[in-house]
């Protein structure tokens, strides 16, 4: 295998990804979705709310962001990445290029992970940042605060966005299937007795960070594992998701006009 | 079986509709048309080709090969898609260029390479401008570009000629010529006999999935001749067009089905292809686009196959 050929082609499809995610219409929804904590913390500060501090932010932050922002802006990208070349009739320029069906999905999968980075991470900073200033506090008072919540953001991005990338290979009106996981079973999932939040991305998420935020939905959360071996459980549902969206892809005929 | 495209009663389901239906055919070196109607195949076939389907039936090589899932033979072809959607905030030299890099081909390389497939087909005026804004001629160009700029052995056009204008079909025609000439293959769809038998007499006949004649199709032509052939003309003014197309003695029919729209029907397709380009350069009518209804072909195509 010729190495260099090989990372040329991850680039490629990995830069066209990133872009196509960055630079299509869509990114106005999504990055003004991505913003909602900037402008929440810069409207508490703006109004001089008094109780505005970092376990406020936390408190906030981990219904709206994990919730809410997290979930949106990983279904609207990790969807888009193959069915939207299947429906807008661009697929085929990429399929009659010497690279396979899951390098192809692998490498798309990198580039929405670069995309959606580069949306979520810094307004999430931002807002720290602001929280911070406003109590008059150095950037790093509350570190392992922003840690926890950039810990999340990876890892909810990589989950999310592998789970969202193979139910948009398995049907045909991915949003809609998405939505469902992602707005009903992950909210409803944590009320559920026994082990089944277990089978929910968010019990994981919410693992990680009740080992650095212990106030507000995560307030007595008594995690029955280490953050460590929680991410460990995410980022292998990250590959195997990936690895199953490969296969599948793999065996997808692409009919679109047949003449 | 050593042809360009071997297919031996290869059949496509799409549910319960049938796209390609025992589908037998030898296609051999150089320039080879695929004509038929909408539905008849066309695009079915291509697809198998391409190993973007994967027939229910029968064996379908392509140089020599099975082409589903076949990473390797991809280095071999270039294929246009009929349809017309691009990456739309790439320019057109970044286009090819990305579509070049997936090839493996260096990033300085591909911009030499992607330089050169525009200039021949004629874009080298657009190449730095976003594909969205381009008309529809130009799209097929960029789709050509892309496809023979890596140097394939085949070049596989779904319909090339859709929509471009009688000058840019003049280009795409003379740039697959080229291609030919020059020892590589071509398997061209369209449903227009006329616009490919100004570059090859070797023609196969599709239609409802299956081949009902190939060759050299001068018999066929004749019967096909005594059918008005329709043409569709984009222009801004249809009533102008028509008056000065009314001289031709073979004309038989106009009709403005929309307000930019004129729809000819003429006896000698190949004579009214042959002098259209003239008679707008004389009369200064902006044509935007060309398009044949394939109702005359079908027509033709059921009077065949009874």
């Amino acid at each position: 295998m010729d190495w260099t050929e090989s990372f040329r082609k991850a680039w490629v499809v990995t830069d066209l990804t990133s872009r196509y995610l960055l630079a299509t219409r869509r990114v106005i929804a999504t990055a003004l979705l991505a913003a909602v904590p900037l402008i929440l913390t810069l409207s508490l500060a703006a109004a001089r709310v008094a109780i505005f501090d970092i376990s406020l932010f936390q408190i906030l932050m981990i219904p709206l962001f994990l919730q809410v922002v997290l979930i949106f802006v990983t279904l609207v990208n990790a969807t888009a990445l193959i069915r939207e070349e299947i429906d807008d009739n661009t697929l085929p320029f990429l399929l009659t290029r010497p690279i396979s069906k899951p390098a192809l999905v692998t490498y798309k999968y990198v580039g929405y992970l670069i995309a959606v980075l580069v949306l979520l991470v810094p307004p999430l900073i931002l807002a720290y940042g602001v929280t911070e200033a406003y109590r008059g506090l150095g950037f790093t008072t509350d570190l392992d605060v922003l840690w926890g919540f950039l810990a999340t953001t990876v890892l909810g991005s990589a989950a999310y966005g592998a789970l969202f990338l193979f139910i948009s290979v398995l049907i045909r009106r991915p949003l809609a299937g998405g939505l469902l996981i992602g707005f009903v079973w992950e909210s409803v999932v944590g009320s559920i007795p026994g082990d089944v939040p277990k089978l929910s991305v968010i019990h994981y998420l919410r693992t990680i960070l009740s080992h650095v935020v212990a106030i507000g939905p995560l307030n007595g959360y008594a995690p029955d594992l280490s953050a460590g071996v929680a991410a460990g459980i995410l980022i292998a549902f990250s590959i195997a998701m990936v690895i199953l969206s490969a296969f599948v892809f793999q065996q997808m005929e692409f009919r679109q006009k047949a003449g | 079986m050593n042809g360009v495209v071997e297919a031996a009663g290869v059949s496509k389901w799409y549910g319960e509709v049938l796209g390609l239906n025992a589908f037998t055919a030898s296609f051999g070196q150089g320039i080879t048309g695929l004509v038929g109607p909408n539905g008849a195949g066309k695009s079915t076939l291509f697809k198998l080709l391409i190993g973007q389907l994967r027939s229910d039936q029968g064996n379908i090589t392509l140089l020599g090969e099975n082409p589903w899932n076949n990473v390797p033979l991809k280095r071999r072809l270039g294929y246009c898609p009929e349809q017309n959607q691009l990456y739309g905030w790439l320019t057109g030299q970044q286009f090819v260029e990305v579509l070049l890099r997936l090839d493996g081909m260096p990033a300085a390389k591909a911009r030499v390479e992607a330089t050169a497939a525009l200039k021949v087909v004629g874009l080298s005026n657009a190449a730095h401008r976003p594909t969205r804004g381009y008309s529809r001629g130009m799209r097929q160009r960029a789709k050509l570009a892309q496809a023979l700029a890596h140097h394939p052995e085949i070049l596989i056009l779904d319909e090339p000629l859709s929509g471009a204008d009688p000058a840019g079909r003049v280009h795409i025609l003379r740039t697959i010529s080229d291609f030919a000439r020059d020892g590589g293959h071509v398997l061209m769809s369209t449903h227009v006999l006329y616009e490919i038998e100004r570059i090859t007499n070797n023609i196969v006949l599709i239609h409802n999935g299956k081949a009902i004649a190939a060759g050299n199709i001068h018999a066929i032509r004749a019967l096909i001749d005594e059918h008005p052939h329709a043409v569709r003309i984009d222009t801004a003014k249809p009533r102008q067009l028509a008056q000065a197309l009314a001289r031709m003695d073979h004309v038989v029919s106009f009709e403005f089905p929309a307000s930019d729209t004129l729809v000819v029907r003429t006896r000698q397709p190949d004579a009214f292809y042959r002098e259209l380009p003239q008679i707008v350069s004389d009369t200064k009518l902006e044509v935007h686009g060309l398009e044949s209804p394939d109702d005359s072909l079908d027509a033709v195509f059921r009077y065949l196959v009874g």
